[in-house]
């Protein structure tokens, strides 16, 4: 065994050939954003370069990638596109973003790694942000990633593109497809605070596979059906239709996508959601989803 | 929990029993006057529900004193660990901390140690490490002083259980936190690198640190510990140099005291709630 030295006022403590720098003249806390970089690094190394997450962003590319060969192919265009993706998009990215995210403070929680960040000096909101800051940089890899290819085959596919989609003339460009992209990650980023307050909720596997179920359900179902039976109960009036649409995250996405990426090719016809609401209404719920995280990180 | 700030530094004299002796202060080469106080839990309580764990516990930790906390399973001990660690808030009483001004105040250990699998042991340091603005070399350093630099490559999912919980010391001692406060240090671990466990951390209250650990190994316990506090039924039963409690217990080592305090009990784990006490 190895002997004491004295540590001396350098604060150096020597024992035997080990040695540990216990200087305290260079133990500073750190800046908010070098917490948030150590979170997001963490994230990565144990939650995005694995194989898990690789399966993942290959089942992701292979859905994507297959509806638009099974539909209309690379050759139909950019608006064609949007639609045949938007209904997969609205099942598939609150699923993904709950696969990629229903762990992320659990896992923490059930390995007592929460207790020891107790012990420095980060607070459950840097804990909360870097955690979902780390992840969502995976779901955009998993969910981005196939979109932005997608955009290759369709923009090198040399047909004659389509001037008219149904009844309604527009132009088929790509910043429609982009603003797909962009509204996509939106509704992603979203859904993973609602995941990542979900994780922070839950104490247990079996509560986070029952709160997983739950809230799918609840995201997918539950706020479109309860959106729809308040309108026919007269609950929701004709003209605070479209902004109610907003309360619901899938009713705001569908909506953005319909108002920004598809009923403006044809210029007319009836609004079919409030992009104003439909904004606020995802901001709401992914700020709220990760206050809702933090608090449940304080108690 | 927030634990209380003050700053009297402990300028109350206690006249309590249950205070470190002059035992204690030749034992370690330190001052242990009110001065030295960096933690104090005053008359702790906690109760899940309606089963009460822990009833008027009192204690004190002492820059450079090794605070050992013995008892059977179920006594409370991982309950008044985590009180005292800042990691939940007791049902009454009051914990104050009047160390030095750190980014990190406590260093923990808890009972089972785990990390996050998929990254290696340099990795999972250097995170830490990063959280009290401290570089990746000198998270090394802290896995050096457990002997453990050669595997600062492994992934931590590969290590065994006892790497496992020396990974778990170094990242306590991250950040030079005036309190190190560890749950069962020497779980797991074999004799040899359990002895190795208890002296470095020997070591390091001589540095200056007050260590706070719940171990089950009374012999090392005895061998290595400035003050022993052994808790039975959720109460303080022992408070002094292991050398006082022997004697106080009239008994020949720790390990009689605490055969003589579970004598009725033999056998048998007692049930917070459950097992009749009286």
């Amino acid at each position: 065994m190895t002997e004491q030295v004295d540590a001396g006022e350098s604060g150096v403590m020597e024992q035997g050939e080990q040695t540990m720098n216990v200087d305290e003249a260079t133990i500073k806390e750190p800046s908010t954003g070098s917490v948030f970089a150590s979170f997001v690094r963490r994230e990565i190394n144990t939650a995005i370069l694995t194989g898990s997450f690789v399966a993942l962003a290959l089942t992701v590319f292979t859905v994507i990638i297959g509806i638009t060969l099974v539909g209309s192919g690379f050759s139909a265009g950019y608006v064609t596109t949007v639609i045949e993706l938007l209904t997969p998009l609205q099942l598939l990215v609150p699923v993904v973003a709950f696969v990629l995210g229903f762990n992320a403070i659990l896992s923490d929680r059930r390995s007592g790694e929460l207790d020891v960040l107790q012990t420095y000096p980060v607070s459950a909101w840097q804990v909360v942000l870097g955690v979902y800051l780390g992840r969502a940089l995976g779901m955009v890899i998993a969910i981005g990633g196939p979109l932005v290819l997608l955009f290759i085959p369709i923009a090198t596919t040399d047909t004659p593109r389509l001037p008219m989609y149904a009844s309604h003339t527009g132009a088929d460009t790509p910043i429609l497809y982009l603003r797909l992209i962009v509204l996509t990650l939106l509704f992603a980023l979203v859904m993973l605070a609602v995941a990542v307050a979900l994780s922070a909720l839950v104490s247990s596997a079996r509560t986070a596979v029952l709160g997983v179920g739950v809230g799918l359900i609840l995201i997918l179902f539950g706020l479109d059906l309860a959106l729809s039976a308040g309108f026919s109960i007269g609950f929701i009036s004709d003209s605070r239709l479209l902004s109610s649409l907003a309360l619901s995250p899938v009713s705001a996405f569908r909506g953005l996508v319909l108002e920004l990426a598809l009923t403006v090719t044809e210029g007319t016809g009836p609004d079919t959601a409030s992009p104003v609401a439909s904004l606020i209404g995802l901001f709401v719920w992914g700020g709220g989803s990760l206050a809702v995280a933090a608090w449940a990180l304080k108690q | 929990m927030e634990i209380q700030r003050t700053d009297e530094r402990g300028d109350e004299e206690s006249g309590d029993d249950e205070r470190m002796t002059s035992t204690q202060s030749e034992q370690t080469g330190f001052e242990t006057a009110a001065d030295s106080t960096v933690l104090r839990a005053t008359d702790i309580e906690h109760s899940y529900g309606q089963v009460e764990v822990l009833e008027g516990v009192s204690l004190e930790l002492h820059e450079g004193a090794v605070t050992a906390l013995i008892g059977p399973n179920g006594a409370g001990k991982t309950t008044f660990i985590r009180a005292l660690a800042g990691l939940h808030t007791p049902t009454a009483g009051e914990i104050s901390y009047s160390g030095p001004d750190r980014p990190r105040q406590i260093g923990y250990l808890p009972q089972r140690p785990a990390f996050r699998p998929g990254q290696t042991v340099e990795q999972a340091l250097t995170f830490y490490a990063s959280l009290v603005g401290l570089s990746s070399e000198q998270a090394l350093s802290a896995l050096d002083t457990v002997g453990l630099l050669d595997a600062k490559d492994r992934d931590v999912d590969a290590l065994s259980g006892g790497m496992k919980r020396l990974v778990g010391i170094a990242q306590a001692r991250i950040g030079n936190p005036p309190i190190v406060i560890l749950d069962e240090p020497g779980s797991g671990l074999d004799p040899e690198m359990s002895l190795h466990v208890f002296q470095s951390l020997n070591d390091l209250a001589a540095d200056g640190t007050a260590i706070l650990l719940s171990s089950h190994d009374l012999a090392l316990v005895e061998e290595t510990a400035d003050t022993v506090v052994m808790l039975d039924d959720g109460s303080l039963l022992y408070h002094g140099s292991p050398s006082e409690v022997i004697a106080e217990a009239n008994a020949t080592s720790l390990l009689d005291v605490f055969r003589e305090s579970r004598r009725a009990e033999a056998g048998t784990v007692s049930v917070r709630g459950v097992t009749d006490n009286d």
